[in-house]
């Protein structure tokens, strides 16, 4: 077992090199993890280019963070690779912000169809809006759902 | 009867059927009575006992436990429990853990489409009082708050010992019970 | 199963007008309450008997775990992580316990590591034969319900021994397992393993032989490899369209690096192929259970960890029975993660389903979509 970052540093490497001024940070931060943030109106080019030129074929999940007291969503795509089996274990953390009172991104359903359900969870448990999104409907919650968007931060349980 | 009625029908048929109404319905009460005597009783309800069907309705994860308990070790056959998919055939609703409010809506539905009698045993302790997700935002406290529970078989999961025993006591239950029950 | 006409079109069955887009299709609701469903809804959508369209509707089963784990500390939350998948408990206490150590720093000892991977790959054949067992229920077989679940008490038995649990053990904790071996586990394990595979063959010939089977699971319900991968499908689904990832493979983790183990594939991505990659792993975990317990090295099986969640974020994942099982987890410092974001397999596979039913006649429905092995409570969580 290979226990040198080299790999996670090409791909920072490159990515660098290539989005020069739209890429805010790029960290491997242990082993096979690299985090990678980016401006939300970049994301696509960004994916697109992960999609494309570096195999990374498949979304393993999206998860959505409420950084209430930075007021700001956090939508990570976690990105895998299935056809590239030299990279099999590295998970790229796509990363944008968005700001809380008005929470919109931009969908990537186009690049990768498997991030629809993720992204229609985060809708609903986050009130996160995905422009392009093609079924931006409730997915796990109760049709008539009248309550806050439940995942969020200020929503307290009665026991807590 | 008829008399009481605000407008009196002419139509002689009509008043045959109004007397006869009235007949049938006195002569259905003895019929009750003498049906809930102890040995037609014993029969129908000895009948009910063995053959308690369960609609195919898993709520949560304790379906697994149920599932086993109806495999080969435990076999739930053998006390005439056999899963069945046809609503009005079925007369028991086990519900297996939790309930979701999105479910619960569906189970009462279904409730209410089964044929009388009907029986719900809760499984497990989300079914009885929320379990481990008692403060969840999208479940349900207890199958109590709409339905009424006979069997309550607590657990988490139960095993399928603890569903056996369940249904037996379902069945002791059914022993002496009344064969129509007091509306 | 209930039948509603589309919403659009007034009147399907009086005088049905050919040239109507949609004219001829009928809506159907399936489930919850069906035997060929589960805990959720597909909305099908026919032309005939052929599938045009199956949306599935989840949440029946949704708890809110996410939520739950946040305001609950990383101890008390490992029973709520293990309920989503009950049958499967100790893959997705793996990927929790992997999240928390990846923070943590902790490193498991060697004896603890090994008992990890044998819980786990006895989890896997449980939960493989708990859905065998439906899926012969779903072809109307009802010796194949039967059999598996019968032979599943087996590694019951064995779990009950070394965790004391049927099915939810709550067996890993961080830096370790919670309990030793029992005396005399290793004989009866190698024993009952042994006759498993040979029940194994019995399978092959009354089930996975037999055209009951077979003319409905070959060639339908295809996913091809390109769709696989793409809808981000994991586990057995995407390793039955040909694709060799299995991140024991891939990531070793815990022993899985020091032992020899096989992943199967199947090229064809119909019904038939994914339930063949499911045999296939069944044979290959009961050839592991034999190796852990013939490799076991001696000494401790936990280490002392604390209860908490250091600042930073982690990326726990396993391959559990239906694909990978990850955490996403960040920390603050507490004995609370502040997110802890839970991504089953089966959650991954649900964007499968569509694809899988697409084309396939409405009787095939249960059979092919079930060859997903798609647990809806592990989706829902």
């Amino acid at each position: 077992m290979n226990l040198s970052h080299e790999r996670e540093d090409y791909l920072i490497k490159i990515l660098k090199e290539n989005f020069p001024n739209d890429i805010k940070d790029a960290t491997a931060i242990r082993r096979s993890r690299i985090n990678v943030t980016v401006a939300p109106e970049k994301i696509v080019d960004v994916a697109l280019f992960l999609r494309d030129k570096l195999a990374f074929d498949h979304p393993t999940g999206v998860s959505a963070v409420d950084y209430n007291r930075e007021s700001r969503f956090e939508i990570v795509y976690h990105l895998s690779s299935a056809t590239n089996p030299d990279q099999r274990d590295i998970l790229i953390n796509l990363k944008e912000s968005v700001p809380r009172n008005s929470p919109k991104a931009t969908s990537l359903v186009k690049i990768w169809p498997g991030v629809e359900n993720f992204e229609r969870e985060s809708i609903e448990m986050f009130g996160l809006q995905f422009e392009g999104h093609p079924r931006p409907e409730k997915l796990f919650l109760n049709d008539n759902w009248d309550g806050p968007p439940p995942m969020r931060k200020e929503v307290r349980f009665p026991t807590d | 009867m008829s008399a009481q009625k605000p407008v009196q029908s002419d139509d002689p048929i009509e008043l045959l059927a109004d007397s006869l109404n009235v007949w049938v319905g006195k002569l259905s009460d003895i019929v009750h009575k003498v049906i809930d005597t102890e040995p037609i009783r014993n029969v129908i309800n000895w009948a009910r006992m063995y053959s308690l069907w369960p609609v195919n309705i898993t709520t949560a994860c304790c379906s697994a436990e149920f599932g086993a308990a109806s495999g080969a070790r435990h076999d739930l056959e053998r006390f005439g429990v056999l899963p069945y998919g046809s609503l009005r055939q079925s007369d028991l609703i086990v519900i297996e853990g939790t309930i979701t409010k999105k479910m619960a809506k569906r189970l009462r539905m279904i409730y209410d489409q089964m044929a009388i009698p009907r029986y719900v045993i809760a499984m497990g302790d989300c079914a009885i009082s929320g379990g481990l997700f008692h403060d969840s935002y999208s479940i349900v406290n207890g199958a109590h708050e709409f339905l009424p529970v006979d069997v309550y078989v607590p657990g988490c999961p139960p095993r399928p010992e603890a569903l056996e025993h369940g249904i037996i006591m379902l069945q002791e239950k059914i022993r002496s019970s009344k064969v129509y029950p007091q509306s | 199963m209930t039948t509603t006409d589309k919403p659009t079109q007034e009147n399907t069955l009086g005088s049905p007008s050919p040239d109507e887009p949609g004219a001829q299709t009928l809506t159907l609701s399936v489930g919850p309450q069906h035997s060929g469903s589960g805990h959720m809804r597909l909305i099908v959508e026919l032309d005939g008997d052929i599938i045009l369209n199956a949306q599935p509707d989840p949440g029946y089963v949704h708890r809110g775990i996410e939520k739950i784990i946040e305001l609950r500390n990383i101890i008390r939350s490992i029973p709520v992580i293990e309920r989503p998948s009950i049958i499967d408990a100790s893959n997705l206490n793996h990927a929790w316990v992997r999240a928390i150590e990846e923070l943590q720093g902790v490193e498991p000892p060697a004896r603890g590591q090994y008992l990890r991977c044998l819980l786990n790959e006895m989890n896997r054949i449980m939960s493989h034969l708990y859905w065998l067992s439906i899926y012969g229920v779903f072809l109307g077989h009802t010796t194949m319900f039967m059999w598996p679940l019968g032979d599943r008490e087996l590694f019951i038995d064995l779990a009950e021994s070394l965790t004391g649990a049927r099915i939810t053990y709550s067996y890993l904790v961080p830096g370790g397992v919670r309990r030793d071996l029992p005396q005399g586990f290793a004989e009866e394990a190698i024993k009952r393993t042994e006759y498993f595979e040979k029940r194994l063959d019995e399978y092959e010939n009354i089930f996975f032989k037999n055209p009951l089977f077979t003319s409905r699971a070959k060639g339908v319900g295809v996913l091809s490899r390109q769709k696989a991968i793409e809808l981000g499908t994991t586990g057995p689904t995407l390793r039955g369209s040909g694709v060799d990832a299995d991140l024991r493979k891939d990531e070793p983790y815990a022993a899985y690096g020091e032992l020899d183990f096989k992943v199967h594939t199947r090229p064809d991505g119909d019904s038939y192929s994914r339930v063949m990659v499911h045999v296939d792993e069944m044979r290959e975990s009961s050839q592991l259970i034999r190796q852990i317990l013939k490799k076991l090295p001696s000494g401790p099986v936990r280490r002392k960890a604390p209860i908490v969640v250091p600042r930073g974020e982690a990326y726990g994942r396993v391959e559990s029975a239906r694909g990978e099982c990850s955490f996403y987890m960040i920390g603050e410092g507490g004995d609370k993660p502040y997110r802890a974001r839970y991504i089953t397999g089966s959650y991954r596979n649900m964007a499968a389903i569509s694809a899988v039913l697409e084309g396939v006649r409405l009787a095939d429905m249960p059979t092919s979509w079930w060859s997903i092995d798609y647990w809806p409570v592990e989706a829902d969580r």
